[in-house]
């Protein structure tokens, strides 16, 4: 059903990369995770938020006087309720901080809370909504960035002239020399749609806030710690009277590592009845008011050698950033970095980038951060440069892509880089498949991703990642992390880091994660950060923690001095002379004997530096997908794929492949099915019957040919596999219309009718 | 270049990267705070226009236009010093 | 509405629950009994992550009354293993690694275990997928999904199989 290539397999590890199961799998596979949606409080009261009507306006006043009458309802707050911190997760800078979860004296974009309920039942405080007269101000609204930057429009946010939210600006070499040297030159104009991330998890939060002053909340999150900072921030609290656990969590794909209206709402409702209370969005609620993937405009101009060696480029960009900021900076800078991957641009490159604030739901992160838009755009101009050019579209990339020690100026050091071989297997699965059915044509895309950010905006003052590991007198481990599991198998991950370095067994290890009360500080799981970030503090501390085991196996062995010893799979052993060794459970009892009945503790830390400015590490891989298209309806069929992929060492096998083929369907999505159209600031399908997700008959074989390379940053040489395999699917499904019929679509998702209209064009221009 | 030395924002004291004025346009219009905005407009140019048009048009044109002032700018600094 | 008195026979057990006529058998299921294995992902019957086994047929538990199966044999996640012995379908999906956050992983165990009741053994890569064609995953491709019922059906966790 898939076909699965190792290229270059690595020394054999003991559990790296081998086929382990997943150590959450019987919870999941049982019934018995239980999930923030699931979590009952005695006494829990459910909340309800009540959300503005209106794209743009002004509060004068809020009267709930009718709602606390009825009959069930406990609780009712409005902003009034709150200090009225703006928040914002760029705490460093307090410009971007910008948003009040529960809104003062403004709504900027339908959906916005601008007051929640709590009571004995959901149905009542769903009824109390209606109880609540808010009196607005309606101002005009303005949906579209283009619209948002004209002179005349409405400021959105006071001090934002022309509603500009964020610049971004990044420049190597000389662009203009690079165009008057250029023997070919090509400029086109692209538009990315939004997209929602439909955790099918949605929204979740229940709140305890006690006498004692603390507050406990289960919330449905990327990143615990994240959300204790930024909530001790809104509620005025220390972070250290608030802890935030997060059970396991159905999905995040970027969306949940900020403040959302139901963490917030469930705190001060919580706070102002001394009574636990939750809210779960409903999945309407889910799609209109929790943040999205960022819709971009590209203008992008590109200059190259009639050989296909690239010179230059430069990138306009407007982002529609909606009502707030979010993670909407980041995405500004990451979309106009990997417009440049994975290419060396000999000449220079520019980049302006501006995120204009409107009247719509704000846009922040979604997997891939900007780089599915990225390579949507360049991806597609790479393609028809070289048919321009009459060149081989596979060798045009290849000449010109990264390299090991290749250093994208001011900007980062690619320390390993395997897209030369890359290209090799996808050439080999094209020729393999021969001569394709009449209609079918297979399109790619290349492209390169981080893992994680060498960026502080969130301004913490911790090791951006941190594990501590305790072995008890058994052998079992305890392993403590702030790396949060939100499906991708980072606890496995962690696992199988921590079950190599010490050499005991995966099963002898638990990982303790999602509590802020237990665990140690980690910045969470975005930016596909975790494998590299998380990891390496798993191994630094399993590093402390056996050598401090193998002090005392050293004394008991009176080893000559030249000779060394390890531990692997429960076996402690001379390296020189495995054969020779002694059980590790032996070795533990002993060395706690040895510390006066002190458990080993070891402690590991991870903080990037001098990694430029983006991030340490870079993935790397090429896609091919093969499509066929109903000519008549425009509708596509995936019919199969394969990506070529290179994350340094791979971890955890099953989660690898879980990775790749998850990113491809949601890709997919972008690319050709999860359209989000907004009229007038208002989403018109907040729906699964009319947003279409994928479904298991459309997703075509994942075939992976995975190229392992050696990372030094990564722990064991591992890098990326969860975000950058987002970024290619769009425009390898362009690509293959590009290939099928020679249409150019500019904009995605591509729709059916873009399709037809595009055949129609080209029959009318050509008679073909 | 008649400047000699690297350039340092006449805002907050700043060198930007390389010192030289383009980079210190750039560190400019990247900060994007009321200071550095008002010292722009104090020059007779408009930060906002400015980004606008280095938004919808080609080229580096804003951004040369800035470098050029701060290099005139440092220039002055420099004489008055002597 | 006045509340009824309802027995629903729930994983081979009875549960007499006193509950209001209106209650979805998902809001019987997770409230009513505290059964939270299966799940809500949408208010549109689109998602599956409710579906559950209604007399071997999977059901979107979201889109019948608890009423309405009143005297029905009604399976769960919870169900599916044998005093600790996991079924062969949970045996499959920990092999392929096929869920990863989970809350799907519920309904799509009982679309899958209909599936493979019904099929009796013979189904092409096709059919599997058009038998989860109801169920929304967000995190798989459903590609390992349809892997781990493609080697049940071929028999690989059969009984006095290694």
């Amino acid at each position: 059903m898939n076909r699965y290539t190792v290229i270059n397999p690595h020394s054999k590890f003991t559990v790296i990369n081998t086929h382990v199961h997943n150590i959450d799998g019987i919870a999941k596979v049982t019934g018995r995770a239980t999930y923030t949606f699931d979590v009952v409080l005695p006494g829990m009261l459910y909340g309800k938020i009540l959300r503005s009507p209106h794209p743009h306006a002004k509060i004068k006043n809020i009267d709930y006087s009718k709602a606390m009458a009825l009959p069930g309802v406990k609780c009712v707050a409005t902003g009034a309720d709150t200090i009225g911190a703006k928040q914002g997760i760029w705490r460093r800078y307090k410009d971007l901080c910008d948003e009040q979860l529960l809104t003062v004296d403004k709504v900027r974009y339908i959906g916005e809370p601008v007051a929640a309920v709590a009571a004995v039942t959901e149905e009542i405080a769903e009824k109390a909504l209606e109880l609540i007269d808010v009196d607005y101000e309606v101002l005009p609204g303005v949906y579209e960035p283009l619209d948002a930057i004209k002179k005349e429009a409405p400021e959105i946010h006071e001090g934002f002239e022309r509603n500009i939210n964020v610049t971004r600006h990044i420049e190597w070499g000389d662009v203009d020399e690079g165009f008057a040297e250029a023997d070919y030159i090509r400029e086109d104009w692209f538009r990315c749609g939004g997209q929602a991330h439909m955790c099918m998890e949605t929204r979740a939060a229940v709140s305890s806030y006690t006498p004692d002053g603390k507050l406990t909340i289960y919330h449905s999150n990327q990143s615990p710690y994240y959300m204790q900072g930024l909530m001790a921030g809104v509620m005025g609290m220390r972070e250290g009277d608030i802890r935030v656990i997060s059970p396991y969590v159905g999905g995040g794909f970027g969306g949940k590592f900020e403040l959302d209206g139901a963490i917030f709402a469930t705190a001060v409702l919580s706070k102002k009845c001394m009574k636990p209370v939750k809210i779960v969005f409903t999945r309407e609620e889910d799609f209109i008011a929790s943040k999205r993937r960022t819709p971009m405009f590209y203008y992008t101009r590109t200059g190259v050698k009639k050989d296909g060696t690239l010179l230059c480029r430069e990138a306009k960009v407007f982002t529609n950033g909606g009502a707030y900021t979010g993670m909407g900076a980041t995405a500004l800078y990451l979309t106009g970095f990997f417009h440049s991957f994975p290419y060396v641009w000999q000449k220079g490159y520019r980049y302006d980038g501006y995120r204009v604030y409107t009247n719509t739901l704000p846009s922040t992160s979604m997997r891939g951060f900007g780089a599915p838009q990225a390579m949507w755009c360049s991806e597609q101009q790479i393609e028809w440069i070289a048919a321009d050019l009459k060149l081989d579209p596979i060798e045009m990339r290849r000449k010109n892509s990264h390299y090991e020690g290749y250093e994208v100026p001011g900007q980062a050091t690619i320390a390993s880089c395997g897209i030369n071989q890359c290209y090799d297997e996808i050439r080999k699965w094209i020729d393999s498949k021969g001569k394709l059915p009449k209609g079918h044509a297979i399109g790619l895309s290349a492209c390169g991703f981080m893992s994680g950010g060498i960026f502080n905006w969130f301004d913490t003052p911790y090791s951006f990642s941190s594990a501590v590991v305790t072995i008890n007198q058994d052998g079992t481990v305890e392993l403590n992390v702030g790396a949060q599991d939100i499906g991708q198998g980072s606890n496995t991950t962690m696992a199988i880091i921590c079950a190599e370095t010490l050499g005991c067994k995966l099963e002898d290890v638990k990982v303790h994660s999602g509590d802020t009360d237990y665990n140690p500080a980690d910045l969470g799981a975005w930016g596909s950060r975790q494998t590299l970030m998380s990891g390496n503090a798993v191994k630094r501390a399993c590093e402390d923690a056996k050598k401090q085991l193998l002090e005392f196996a050293y004394a008991q062995s009176g080893l000559n001095i030249i000779y060394d010893l390890d531990i692997k799979d429960r076996w402690v052993h001379s390296v020189s002379r495995p054969e020779r060794g002694w059980p590790y459970e032996e070795l533990v009892k002993k060395a706690l004997r040895g510390k006066g009945g002190q458990r080993i503790m070891g402690r590991g830390y991870y903080t990037p530096y001098r990694k430029g400015m983006i991030s340490p590490a870079y993935s790397y891989m090429l896609q091919g997908v093969e499509v066929e298209v109903d000519e008549e309806t425009g509708k596509i069929k995936l019919c199969d794929s394969m990506t070529a992929h290179d994350c340094g060492q791979p971890i955890n096998h099953l989660g690898l492949i879980g990775q790749l083929e998850g990113a491809f369907s949601m890709a997919a999505g972008y690319g050709y099915l999860e359209y989000m159209p907004y009229e007038d600031g208002k989403l018109m399908n907040p729906n699964l019957v009319d947003y279409h997700m994928i479904r298991a008959p459309e997703m075509p074989p994942a075939n992976i040919a995975e190229i392992d390379t050696y990372e030094p940053e990564g722990p064991y040489g591992a890098k990326e596999a969860g975000e950058g395999l987002t970024n290619p699917t769009a425009a390898a499904i362009g690509n293959a219309l590009f290939k099928l019929y020679g249409i150019q679509i500019k904009e995605c998702p591509i729709r059916p009718e873009m399709v037809v209209n595009a055949l129609k064009e080209k029959k009318a221009k050509t008679g073909k | 270049m008649s400047v000699s030395g690297p350039i340092i924002c006449p805002v907050c004291g700043k060198k930007a990267k390389t010192g030289s004025a383009i980079d210190c346009a750039r560190h400019m219009f990247g900060t994007g705070d009321k200071p550095h905005r008002q010292w722009v407009d104090a020059q007779g140019l408009s930060f906002i226009d400015l980004m606008i048009e280095q938004a919808t048009t080609p080229g580096n044109r804003s951004y040369q236009l800035l470098a050029d002032i701060i290099e005139k700018d440092a220039e002055k600094r420099q004489s008055a010093k002597k | 509405m006045e509340k009824k008195v309802l027995t629903l026979n729930v994983n081979n057990q009875d549960y007499e629950l006193y509950i209001n006529p209106k209650a979805l058998l998902v809001e019987a299921i997770r409230d009513s009994i505290g059964l939270t294995g299966t799940k809500r992902g949408c208010d549109t019957v689109s998602c599956g992550a409710c579906t559950v086994m209604v007399d071997g047929m999977a059901i979107k538990a979201c889109s019948v009354l608890a009423m309405q199966c009143e005297g029905m044999k009604i399976v769960t996640s919870e169900g599916l293993e044998v005093d600790g012995k996991l079924a062969p379908i949970q045996k499959a999906f920990l092999d392929e690694g096929a869920f990863q956050c989970g809350f799907c992983t519920s309904g799509m165990l009982m679309s899958a275990s209909a599936f493979i009741r019904e099929t009796k053994g013979k189904a092409t890569e096709m059919q599997i997928r058009e038998g989860i064609e109801g169920n929304i995953c967000r995190c798989t491709g459903y590609n390992s999904i349809v892997r781990a019922i493609d080697a049940v059906l071929k028999g690989k966790y059969a009984e006095g199989k290694k």
